[in-house]
């Protein structure tokens, strides 16, 4: 069975004897404890099985702080713990947006208090979705985005929204400290590759990306940026990303990591996809988005990625959820001017 | 200031209320001013007054410190953020029991008096607020000696923020002051109204339709209708809309006996409905009922019913949809005969209106119309509409129809409506949206209860079954829900026949998601299934999905088998526990047949559960077996 790992409370039944060149598995993490305390090394399957996930899970990209939005994904999808979940970073909200865009568009949609009741949730989303991770660690994942970080969230009101919600700045502390311990990646019985960003031109392998030291803000450049940074892109080779950090890499790229390690797909998230999936590079890789109508203006829709048992994978599209309180009406009239 | 409170007991909580005042960190300033009750509560009723009032006043005072202030060193912090100014006005609505009850209540004018004047409009409006609120306590005397004056003041001040402040304090105090004073209120107000700022004027308007509700009817006519003309006529649209309130209200006042003798009120109000604004005519739309209550019964037959036509076909979308929103309301008030003749057809052209809202809107109130139209009426003329708008490209406009078919059944009946609308419903049950089909599924077990079970086994049943394979969670979930309303409807026989071998085959589906759709729909069906159904059905199921691979359904497995428990305590050998629920019997014991199925074929299982290699199963197992469970349970419990 996939979820050992964190299997406690159990005297392992069987303890087999260890030989110091071939380490046979053994069957639970109390077992592997013991054998760590006695500094024998774990068979290499066990160490495996430490660090990697199984299907089946659900796959989900961006929630930026859509709290509502992520209820409607748990409607979609199933509740945690019933249904797994792995959700590929950039939970907290971010505001790409030019403020004078918001304005305009306040104005088209006539109703400001549509982006002012849904708008900031990150704090609910991000508390939320640590706490699924704490109660249930088998059954949920949550990787690092490139907003789960001290410097994005100062600049895109994940630190206001803490300072207006808490009066302090703790909070944002205590999240973005523990954003540090986020993993990178993931990977689904050995084939398909979860991340926030892309690939980067310093990893060729997925023991590249083992052997990071990942437990720190995410730097500027580097492999570890690139990660949560790139993008991918139709032309080929590595490119300059208009984002000023990461790289956008093209489709022998993909192709040739995707071959090397063995892998299928490459599953990320970080780009806005009107459809909420897009298969791009000869289906070498997919981007999820999973925050519909993101910013309440993009009018795109949300997707996330089912991944059954046999690794079989169906894509679920979902819009926007009705506003509370009154779901299902049309346009009220503004009320900035009555 | 260690030392103080040894020596100077009694003044150590102001002097405390001070610093907190005083202190750099708005959350403190704010959670003092909270506190001020407590405050006030320690310093008794004459320091409040004496002391405490006063400094607050130097808190709020616009620019130099008034003289007559004991605290004056204190007067700096003026200009404090919104938000604390805001909660300082409201907790002195409240103030008056601090102060040594209602005949000391007008100490407190002066502070909010301040505040009234402010810029920033959630200060001001929450000051008058707190004004209004203090004026129902004070007495006749202490109005015309504080209150009134204070209305002037800020109501002839230069700067328009007070004047809009001022607007807002006329019709507290209006019914408790002699009738000269009325009248020089009346006169001030009729300055606000001729204003030549736009923002004092509309503060006015909205002010003047509660005003008008505090007099009687002849000085209405004499004052206030002149004042009503006034603005009605305004330049700014934003001012004219806002006089759409005050027509009713004066003509709520007005008997409607009397209102066709003032013209003016007509001429107004024609002149509205064809305000060149389009934020104009809304406000008419969206009250157009109300309007119509309070007119006389000539000016809706002459003016309302064309004006009503009319803006159902207005240019603006926004229009069409509020006018939409007052089909029903309006009608009712019309004779049938007029409805169908001058109305319907303009109601049926909405149907394919361009604009998705206003389908919408009418899709939410067309229903309405069944009632008054009467059955033939509602086969001829709602039906047609009905079914073209369950078409409607528009998923909202579907769910529109869907949801508000309940009054279109009573009217015409099950059968007629089932019989004409069943495919349009059919379709509908395979909606893109999902909650399209939620609304469809809601709508299932009282079509069923009507249509009988051979109809529903003919036409339905396949639907039913279909969602429980869903895409969408909510949807297997909901299916489940409609599973057991069924059962209840068709008794047990007929799902065990009809709908449990159905949901055992899902528990064979090879996705996880969907195999765990047999063990809601278990947990669901667990209260109207007998027995036999249990033993012989969805026992050997459990039995095999709790060897499942996956935890996840593991797990599950256990949280049913806590329900079956749970029902399997209470089940007697004949009867399912909601068909003895339903006759009355609650204290049912269970039958040594379920006694044994428990102990033979539940609890071994959960014990092997509880052994399980996942955490989770374990927790789910040791929780349903009655224990507590390892983990989790506990709050803080944080690592498993």
């Amino acid at each position: 069975m996939d979820t050992n790992m964190e299997d406690v409370g159990r005297v392992p039944t069987e303890l087999a004897p260890m030989p110091p060149s071939e380490p046979t598995t053994i069957p639970t993490l109390d077992g592997w404890i013991e054998s760590l305390m006695n500094c024998k090394q774990l068979a290499e399957a066990d160490v495996q099985r430490l660090c990697e996930k199984k299907c089946p899970v659900t796959v989900c990209g961006d929630i930026h702080g859509q709290f509502h939005d992520l209820m409607e994904l748990f409607k979609i999808g199933g509740p945690n713990p019933d249904t797994n979940y792995l959700f590929m970073g950039s939970s907290p909200h971010i505001l790409t947006i030019d403020i004078n865009i918001i304005v305009t568009f306040a104005a088209q949609r006539r109703n400001r208090s549509d982006y002012v009741d849904r708008g900031y949730y990150s704090v609910e989303t991000v508390t939320l979705l640590v706490a699924l991770k704490i109660r249930y660690p088998q059954r949920i994942t949550i990787l690092r985005g490139n907003h789960e970080s001290r410097q994005i969230t100062q600049v895109y009101g994940f630190y206001d929204e803490c300072l207006r919600k808490y009066g302090n700045a703790n909070v944002w502390k205590f999240f973005t400290d523990l954003f540090d311990y986020l993993p990178l990646t993931a990977l689904i019985d050995n084939q398909i590759f979860c991340l926030h960003g892309g690939l980067s031109p310093s990893i060729d392998t997925l023991d590249n990306i083992r052997a990071l030291d990942r437990i720190q803000e995410v730097p500027h450049e580097g492999p570890m940026c690139d990660l949560l940074w790139s993008d991918p892109d139709d032309r080929c080779g590595w490119g300059i990303s208009p984002r000023g950090a990461g790289y956008t890499f093209g489709q022998d790229i993909s192709e040739a990591f995707n071959h090397n390690n063995g892998l299928t797909l490459i599953a990320r998230a970080h780009q806005l996809v009107m459809e909420g999936y897009n298969w791009s590079q000869d289906r070498n890789v997919v981007t999820i988005f999973s925050a519909p109508n993101y910013c309440y203006r993009c009018g795109n829709q949300a997707a996330i990625m089912e991944i059954d048992e046999h690794l079989k994978y169906t894509f679920l599209q979902f819009d926007p959820c009705p506003r509370a309180g009154e779901p299902m009406v049309s346009r009220r009239t503004p009320d900035y001017f009555l | 200031m260690a030392d103080a409170p040894s020596a100077n007991d009694e003044l150590y909580p102001i002097a405390v209320l001070i610093d907190e005042l005083k202190h750099d960190d708005v959350l403190l300033r704010l959670n003092a001013i909270h506190r001020l009750s407590t405050i006030a509560l320690a310093l008794g009723p004459e320091r409040t007054r004496e002391e405490l009032i006063p400094f607050l006043d130097g808190q709020t005072a616009p620019s130099a410190p008034a003289p007559n202030q004991s605290l004056t060193p204190l007067a700096e912090s003026v200009e404090d953020e919104d938000e604390v100014l805001v909660a300082l006005s409201e907790e002195l609505g409240s103030f008056i029991e601090y102060v040594g009850g209602p005949q000391y209540g007008h100490v407190l004018l002066s502070p909010l008096e301040n505040l009234a004047a402010i810029e920033e409009p959630a200060v001001r409006d929450k000051a008058v607020e707190s004004l209004n609120k203090i004026c129902q306590d004070l007495s006749s005397q202490q109005i015309e000696e504080y209150f009134i004056p204070l209305t002037i003041r800020l109501s002839k001040a230069d700067w328009f923020t007070s004047k809009v402040s001022g607007c807002g304090l006329y019709t507290a105090p209006y019914k408790k002051i002699s009738p000269q004073v009325q009248e020089s209120l009346r006169t001030q107000f009729g300055l606000l109204v001729h204003d030549e700022t736009p923002m004092v004027r509309r503060q006015s308007a909205t002010n003047l339709s509660k005003f008008v509700k505090e007099m009687t009817a002849p000085i209405v006519i004499e004052e206030m209708i002149p004042f009503f003309q006034h603005l009605a006529q305004d330049d700014q649209d934003s001012v004219r809309l806002l006089t759409v309130e005050i027509l009713i209200a004066i003509a709520e006042v007005v008997p409607k006996d009397q209102q066709a003798s003032h013209s003016v009120l007509l001429t107004s109000l024609r002149s509205l409905i064809e305000d060149k604004s389009w934020r104009v005519r809304y406000m008419i739309a969206d009250r157009f009922e109300k309007i119509a209550k309070a007119v006389d019964d000539e000016t809706v037959t002459r003016d309302l019913i064309p004006a009503f036509v009319k803006l159902l076909k207005d240019n603006e979308a926004e229009v069409r949809t509020a006018i939409a929103g007052q089909i029903p309301g309006f009608c009712s008030l019309v004779d049938r005969d007029t409805l169908l003749k001058d109305i319907m057809s303009s109601v049926e052209d909405l149907v394919s209106d361009p604009s998705q809202h206003v389908r919408a809107a009418l899709g939410t109130q067309i229903s309405g119309l069944a009632p008054i139209l009467g059955k033939q009426e509602t086969i001829d003329h709602l039906l047609p509409m009905f079914l073209q708008m369950l078409k409607d490209e528009f998923p909202e406009v579907r769910l529109h129809i869907i949801s508000k078919l309940e009054l279109v059944n009573q009217v015409i009946g099950i059968d007629l409506l089932s019989q004409s609308l069943l495919p349009a419903i059919v379709q509908l049950a395979e909606d893109k949206q999902w909650r399209v089909r939620l609304a469809i599924i809601e709508y299932i077990p009282l079509l069923a209860s009507q249509l009988g079970v051979k109809f529903f086994d003919e036409k339905l049943s396949g639907l039913c079954m279909g969602w429980l394979g869903d895409t969408v969670f909510s949807i297997r979930e909901a299916a489940t829900h409609n599973l057991k309303k069924l059962t209840e409807v068709f008794g047990v026989e007929w799902a065990s026949e009809a709908i449990i071998p159905k949901v055992m085959a899902m528990g064979s589906h090879p996705n996880y998601l969907y195999r765990m759709t047999t063990c809601f729909a278990i947990t669901t069906l667990a209260t109207v299934v007998s027995l036999d159904v249990i033993g012989k059905s969805i026992l050997p199921m459990l039995e095999k999905l709790v060897e499942d691979e996956i935890p996840n359904i593991r797990f599950n497995v256990a949280k049913t088998y806590a329900e079956l428990v749970s029902v399997l305590k209470r089940l007697p050998d004949e009867g399912t526990i909601y068909s003895l629920e339903k006759a009355g019997k609650t204290d049912t014991t269970a039958s040594p047949k379920s006694t044994e199925l428990i102990q033979q074929r539940i609890l071994p299982h959960l014990e092997k559960l509880q052994k399980d290699d996942d955490v989770d199963v374990r927790f789910f197992a040791t929780t349903a077996a009655g224990g507590v469970p390892a983990v989790g349970g506990e709050p803080m419990n944080t690592s498993p």
